[in-house]
């Protein structure tokens, strides 16, 4: 098992706990060493790093893909996924991709579909359940990735990257649309980003994990407050004083 | 009629021109004596020969012997061919065993294979069926192993992410991302069992489409050997076509 159990903890009880973790790939390659993380119930979580330091392996890690050859995961509940990159399936309608979850769970199919149409019109996809994915924009495809997880109503998301794919404009959006989504229904996130100023207008803190093999450098608050704007987190008070403190985090240990 | 339909038109007229132009230069060549019509009969004296053919039963007789041959054998050959192929993209060992042999068998000429088939089974529908389930089966068995090692990881994430044990990583992800490299393979296979039914029906049968065609040529009847070979150019369209929809039908997220 991926997921170890471990001994109840004290009184609030962390969503995500991640104690001296370690990946390996087949090839002997070491993406992850020593990653520690705790993440609370109802947390916005971004995981900051540069590229190839491991986050995708964590995010599968958790997931379940992959399995740790040192120290453990765990989760405090169910949870779900959205990978890097295209993962639409192309041969699902949006409704039928974002009901994939549940008709795994075997939920009744009336339900699935009320479901599935209920998320992806929260998401603004009303009226685009019936398309294939090829014939969505790259930013509704994403959508339709998002929708798949939160319909399942996992207690912990994990994110890998879901918006790097898209142009500054859409990428503002998607950010507005899940931030709002996540507000109604509070799931723990764990959200994967190359990108600081993304990670500052939705996380609530940032963790930075240091070039391959991954390991968590530092965790960062973000003191803005909630219900947030993500398209205006750039003007408030200590933005560029935290903007700069992640990206020399991130500099330094290169 | 709308802009689609109009284009829809004209490719069809730009389509049939060619093929028109050659009729009529090959009538006009056959009336004025250009060509020797007992080898290069005029369109409209083949036409003449299939209609009376078509009347006396005999090239509907023969037509059904041929699709018959070639429905069972393409059966008997792709549905192994299928299970086996995606059985092999899915489990290594299974692909480790089988694809020397089978990347072996598939570069020999199926037709080479005749004579030992005829020996083996000897003269009879057998042996014709089993020409072309044998021709048929190592194209689709590489095209399911190919589209089953080209499904996306990630689909295969996602799905595993989910919940989704092993069955259902099947039906749900490897099954119909496996599909369109499937369907082309078939389309492929239908091609080479046309190409290995007519020669064997010219070696070893008295019967099919072949036979007939094989049967004309030794009697000098140009006509009907036209007849024939537009027989089986009417058969290979029509089987082509069907494919077609039946691909169109099974995979809908390529075409709408
Ligand atoms: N399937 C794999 N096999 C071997 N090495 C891999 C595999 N996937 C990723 N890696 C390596 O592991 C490291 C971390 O990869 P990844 O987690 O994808 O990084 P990130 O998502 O942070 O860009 C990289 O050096 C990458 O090349
Ligand atoms: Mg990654």
């Amino acid at each position: 098992m991926t997921i170890l159990d471990r001994p109840a903890a004290a009184a609030t009880r962390p969503a995500v706990v991640i104690e001296q973790l370690a990946v390996r790939y087949g090839d002997g390659l070491t993406a992850i060493e020593g990653l520690d993380l705790e993440v609370a119930p109802g947390e916005f979580h971004a995981i900051l790093g540069p590229s190839g330091c491991g986050k995708s392996t964590l995010i599968k890690t958790l997931a379940g893909i992959l399995r740790p050859v040192a120290g453990s995961a765990w989760l405090g509940g169910a949870s779900s996924y959205v990978p890097q990159g295209a993962s639409c399936f192309p041969w699902l309608t949006a409704e039928e991709n974002a009901a994939y979850g549940l008709k795994v769970q075997r939920v009744p199919k009336a339900e699935c579909r009320q479901r599935a149409r209920a998320i992806l019109s929260e998401l603004g996809l009303a009226g685009s359940e019936r398309r294939y994915p090829h014939q969505l924009s790259e930013g509704m495809r994403q959508r339709v990735a998002i929708a798949r997880a939160f319909a399942v109503d996992a207690q912990v998301l994990l994110m890998d990257e879901p918006a790097s794919s898209l142009d500054f404009q859409t990428k503002l959006n998607l950010h507005a649309s899940l931030l709002a989504l996540w507000e109604r229904r509070r799931p723990t996130v764990l959200y994967v980003t190359h990108d600081i100023d993304e990670a500052l207008a939705l996380a609530d803190r940032v963790t930075v994990l240091s070039p391959r093999p991954g390991r968590a450098l530092a965790t960062v608050d973000v003191p803005f407050g909630r219900p947030r704007d993500s398209r205006v987190v750039r003007n408030f008070p200590g933005y560029g004083a935290l903007f700069t403190r992640l990206l020399e985090l991130i500099e330094v240990n290169q | 009629m709308n802009r689609r339909g109009l284009r829809f038109a004209g490719s069809v007229l730009l389509g049939l021109a060619l093929p028109v132009a050659i009729l009529v230069l090959w009538e006009t060549a056959a009336n004025r004596d250009w060509v020797n019509t007992l080898f290069y009969p005029a369109p409209s004296a083949v036409l003449e020969r299939s209609w009376d053919q078509l009347r006396d039963g005999g090239l509907l007789r023969d037509a059904q012997v041929t699709s018959k041959r070639l429905a069972l054998g393409f059966v008997f050959g792709a549905t192994p061919a299928m299970f086996v192929g995606l059985a092999a993209g899915l489990i290594r060992p299974i692909r480790t065993a089988l694809y020397p042999l089978a990347t072996a068998l598939y570069v020999v000429p199926r037709i080479a294979m005749l004579p030992l088939v005829l020996i083996a089974l000897s003269i009879g529908d057998p042996a014709r069926v089993f020409m072309v389930a044998f021709s048929v089966f190592f194209i689709v068995f590489f095209s399911s192993l190919a589209g089953a090692e080209q499904v996306d990881r990630t689909h295969l994430d996602v799905a595993r992410a989910f919940g989704a044990g092993r069955l259902r990583q099947i039906g749900t992800v490897l099954l119909p991302g496996a599909l369109p490299a499937l369907m082309s393979g078939l389309q492929v296979a239908m091609g080479f069992a046309l190409i290995v039914i007519i020669g064997t029906e010219f070696m070893a049968s008295n019967d099919g489409l072949g036979a007939r065609i094989w049967h004309s040529y030794q009697i000098f009847d140009f006509p009907s050997m036209y007849a024939g070979i537009m027989a089986v150019t009417v058969l290979g369209v029509l089987i082509n076509g069907a494919l077609l929809a039946i691909t169109r039908v099974l995979i809908p997220w390529r075409h709408v």
